[in-house]
C-alpha cells in the first residue's frame, strides 16, 4: 500500500473517530438487557386476579426492545436468604412467552407451578429483603432488583416510574400512583413533544433553521472531506503521471505545477486525428435506393408458429 | 313460475347493487378523470411516463366504485385484499428504500465527488421542504402532518411516501400522488422561475470541465457519505442506507450481477408496485377531502420555494468565488431531488442563451446532491417529530 491510499484510510478512520462521540453513561442505567423485571407486587388481597381467580403475587417482565422477545427457557431466579434462591425454569412450547415489542409479561409467585407457564414454583415473603433476577438460558444474568424488606404494604407494588426506567417507587399507597399489571407504568396521555413543538415553534421557524443547519452542516462535511480527497488524490494521479514519464524530481514537481491537461484537450486532439485519419474526402456521392420486396412468406403468417403440430402416429 | 322470476328478479337487483354503476358517485368519477389526464400527460406529452402510467392507472383501479359494506375484499383499504397486501410496501415503508437502492446503483456521483461544492447547492434547495413545512403549520396542519407535507418540496417521492407512512399515514396518498405530480410538471413549474432570477449575464456562465474521478474516490463515496450522513442523522438510515449501498455495488466493480439487477429488474418492479398501489391508495372515499386540495397546493409552494432557494443560492455562493470558478446559477434548481429530470431542464434552459453551454454534468451535482439532502431531511424531521 503507497502512502496516499494509506493516508486516505488513515483520514477516512480518522472521521469515523471523530463521529464516533461516546455516549455519557446514566448512573444505574440498565443497557445490556431487552428483558427487564418492571413492577413487583408481593401481597396480593384485592389486586389483579390470575386466571384460576386468586389473588397471588407477581412479577412483571417488560420487552423494552423494538423486536419480540421469547423467554422461554429463561429462569427466574428469587432469594430472601443468603445461600437460599429458589429458581423457576419458564417452561418452551408456549407461544404466549414470545414478548411482543414494549409489552409486558406477567408471571404469578404462588408457588403452583402445575397451573401453567405463567405460575412460578415460589412464593414471595415481604417482610424480607427479597432478591429477583432473569437469567437467559446459558444462566447468564440479564436482569435484577432487591425490594426492600418492609416497604410493601398489601396491594401495592414496587415499579419502575416509566418502563424500563433507573428509578423505582412504591405504587399503591396514593390515589395518583396506581399499580399497572401487564400494563403501562407510565401512562402517556399527550403528545408532549408535539406540545412543546406547538408551544415554543408554533410558526415553525426554529424547526427550519434548526433542520437546515443540520442538513448545511452534513453536507458541508461531506463537501469538505471530498475536496481534501479530491485534491490527494489529483495530486497522486499527477504525480504517478510524472513517474511513468520517468520525469526526475524537479521536472516532476514543475508538471505537477502546471496541472494536468484537461480532458477538454485530449477530445479535441483524439478528433482531430481520426479526422485526419478517417475523413478523408470531403464529400461522398451517395445514392440511396429503396426496393419493394415480394416476400410472401413471414414467420409472422406461418402456421408452424401459432398451429400445434398434428402428433404423427 | 312467478316465484322463480321474483327470484331471478331479487339476485339481478342483489347484483344491481353491487355493481359500479350502482355504486359510483361523482368523487369516483373526478378522479378517474384525474388518473386518465395523468395518463394522458404520460403518454402525449411524455412527462414522467414511468411514474405517470402506474400512478395514474392505479388511480382507475383504486377508483372502480363497488359495494363497500359486502366484505368483497377488493378494495386497497380492505385488510386481506390483494392490493392491501401490494400497499404493505407502501404503509411499512419498504418499497421506499428498495427504491434508494436502485437509485444509487444507477447513479453516477463523478459530477459530484469532481467538484463537491456543489453538494451545497443540494442543502440549500431543502429549504422548500421547511418553507412548506411553516405554512402548513399556518393554514393548521399540526407538526407531523406538516412535516409529512413540506417533504414534497424535496422532490423525491419514495422519500415523501417513507415520511409520511411515519408521520401522517392518513395523508399519505395525497402526499405521494403530489410529489409524483409535481415531480412530473418540473419542466413547467421550474424554467419560469430560474428566468425570473438570473441574468442574461448569469444564464451564460461558463463552468470548468469536471476532472476525472478516480475509482478509489468513487468507492470511497457511498462509504464515507453513509458514515457521515448517517452519523449525523442515523434516522434517514433506511434510504440513505441503501442509496450509498446501491452505489458501492456500482462502483466497486466487483459486483456488476448485483448492480444491474438493482438498477433494472429490481427497481422496475418495485417501481411498478409503488405507482400503482400509490395511484390506487387515492380512493375517492379517502383521498377527495379539502386537505388533499391544501396538499396540492402546498406541494406547487414546496416547489416553486426548493427552487427558488437553490437559485438564489447559487447567486449568493458566487458572490464568494472567482471569477473564473462561478457557478452557473441555473443549476440551483437541481438541488431537488428530481434526477435527472430538474438536471436537464438546467440543460435546457442554459442551451436557450448559450447553444454551446452543456449544464447537464454540472447540474447532475446538485442534482443527487439534492438526493442526499431530502433523505437528512427526512431523517431530521423524524428525529424531530416523532
Amino acid at each position: 500500500m503507497n502512502k496516499n491510499k494509506f493516508g486516505i484510510l488513515s483520514m477516512l478512520l480518522a472521521v469515523v473517530v471523530a463521529f464516533a462521540s461516546c455516549k455519557p453513561a446514566v448512573e444505574g442505567e440498565e443497557t445490556g438487557s431487552k428483558i427487564l423485571i418492571n413492577e413487583i407486587l408481593m401481597t396480593n388481597e384485592t389486586n389483579f386476579q390470575d386466571d384460576y381467580g386468586m389473588h397471588s403475587a407477581w412479577v412483571e417482565l417488560f420487552n423494552k426492545s423494538y423486536g419480540s422477545y421469547n423467554v422461554a427457557a429463561h429462569l427466574l431466579k428469587y432469594s430472601d436468604t443468603p445461600g437460599d434462591t429458589a429458581v423457576y425454569f419458564i417452561p418452551k412450547g408456549d407461544v404466549l412467552t414470545l414478548i411482543q415489542p414494549r409489552q409486558h409479561s406477567l408471571f404469578w409467585a404462588d408457588g403452583q407451578p402445575a397451573r401453567g407457564t405463567f405460575h412460578v414454583n415460589f412464593v414471595f415473603n415481604p417482610e424480607k429483603e427479597t432478591w429477583i433476577g432473569i437469567y437467559d438460558s446459558g444462566n447468564k444474568l440479564l436482569n435484577e432488583v432487591v425490594v426492600p424488606a418492609g416497604i410493601l404494604q398489601a396491594d401495592q407494588s414496587y415499579a419502575r416510574i416509566q418502563d424500563g426506567g433507573n428509578e423505582w417507587e412504591v405504587r399503591g399507597a396514593g390515589t395518583d400512583k396506581f399499580v399497572t399489571p401487564s400494563t403501562n407504568n407510565l401512562t402517556l396521555d399527550k403528545n408532549v413533544k408535539m406540545e412543546k413543538f406547538q408551544t415554543q415553534d408554533s410558526i415553525g421557524v426554529g424547526m427550519a433553521i434548526s433542520a437546515m443547519a443540520v442538513v448545511f452542516s452534513g453536507l458541508l462535511l461531506l463537501y469538505i472531506i471530498f475536496r481534501t480527497i479530491g485534491k490527494v488524490s489529483a495530486w497522486n494521479a499527477q504525480r504517478t503521471a510524472a513517474k511513468t514519464k520517468g520525469l526526475n524530481e524537479e521536472e516532476t514537481k514543475e508538471a505537477m505545477a502546471k496541472g494536468s491537461t484537461p480532458g477538454e484537450v485530449f477530445a479535441a486532439i483524439a478528433m482531430a486525428m481520426h479526422e485526419m485519419q478517417e475523413d478523408v474526402h470531403d464529400v461522398e456521392d451517395t445514392i440511396l435506393t429503396i426496393h419493394q420486396t415480394e416476400r410472401r412468406y413471414s414467420p409472422w403468417s406461418s402456421k408452424i408458429y401459432s398451429l400445434r403440430e398434428m402428433p404423427k402416429k | 313460475m312467478g316465484e322463480f322470476l321474483s327470484f331471478i328478479g331479487q339476485n339481478l337487483g342483489d347484483f344491481w347493487t353491487y355493481t359500479g354503476i350502482y355504486n359510483a358517485t361523482w368523487q369516483h368519477f373526478a378522479m378517474i378523470a384525474i388518473g386518465i389526464f395523468f395518463i394522458y400527460l404520460a403518454v402525449a406529452k411524455e412527462f414522467e411516463p414511468m411514474l405517470l402510467i402506474p400512478i395514474g392507472f392505479g388511480m382507475l383501479i383504486g377508483n372502480i366504485p363497488f359495494n363497500m359494506d359486502a366484505g368483497l375484499q377488493v378494495g386497497i383499504y380492505e385488510q386481506g385484499s390483494v392490493l392491501n397486501i401490494f400497499y404493505q410496501g407502501v404503509t411499512s415503508g419498504w418499497y421506499p428504500p428498495l427504491i434508494f437502492l436502485g437509485i444509487g446503483a444507477m447513479t453516477d456521483f463523478s459530477a459530484l465527488i469532481s467538484n463537491p461544492k456543489l453538494m451545497l447547492i443540494g442543502a440549500a434547495a431543502q429549504f422548500g421542504i421547511f418553507g412548506a413545512y411553516i405554512i402548513a403549520l399556518a393554514l393548521g396542519f399540526d407538526p407531523m402532518q406538516a412535516g409529512a407535507i413540506g417533504i414534497i418540496g424535496g422532490a423525491d417521492g419514495p422519500t415523501a411516501i417513507f415520511l409520511s407512512s411515519k408521520l401522517a399515514p392518513n395523508l399519505m396518498g395525497a402526499i405521494a400522488v403530489s410529489a409524483y405530480s409535481y415531480m412530473a410538471l418540473v419542466p413547467v413549474i421550474q424554467p419560469p422561475i430560474m428566468r425570473l432570477l438570473t441574468t442574461k449575464k448569469e444564464r451564460v456562465i461558463r463552468m470548468k470541465p469536471p476532472r476525472a474521478v478516480s475509482h478509489t474516490e468513487k468507492v470511497m463515496f457511498p462509504i464515507v457519505g453513509l458514515l457521515l450522513t448517517c452519523f449525523l442523522v442515523p434516522s434517514g438510515l433506511p434510504l440513505l442506507g441503501m442509496l450509498f449501498f446501491g452505489n458501492l455495488l456500482k462502483e466497486s466493480g466487483v459486483t456488476r450481477r448485483l448492480a444491474e439487477t438493482a438498477r433494472g429488474p429490481l427497481i422496475d418492479t418495485i417501481t411498478i408496485l409503488l405507482g400503482v398501489t400509490v395511484g390506487a391508495s387515492t380512493q375517492a372515499s379517502e383521498f377527495l377531502t379539502v386537505d388533499s386540495i391544501l396538499i396540492f397546493c402546498l406541494g406547487a409552494l414546496s416547489f416553486i420555494i426548493a427552487t427558488t432557494s437553490g437559485v438564489l443560492f447559487v447567486k449568493f455562493f458566487n458572490l464568494f468565488l472567482k471569477k473564473d470558478n462561478k457557478i452557473n446559477p441555473l443549476i440551483g434548481n437541481a438541488g431537488v431531488s428530481a434526477v435527472p429530470d430538474s438536471a436537464r431542464i438546467s440543460q435546457n434552459v442554459g442551451l436557450e442563451y448559450d447553444p454551446s453551454n452543456y449544464l447537464l454534468m454540472h447540474a447532475m451535482g446538485p442534482n443527487v446532491a439534492g438526493v442526499i439532502g431530502s433523505a437528512v431531511a427526512a431523517g431530521i424531521l423524524l428525529g424531530f417529530l416523532l
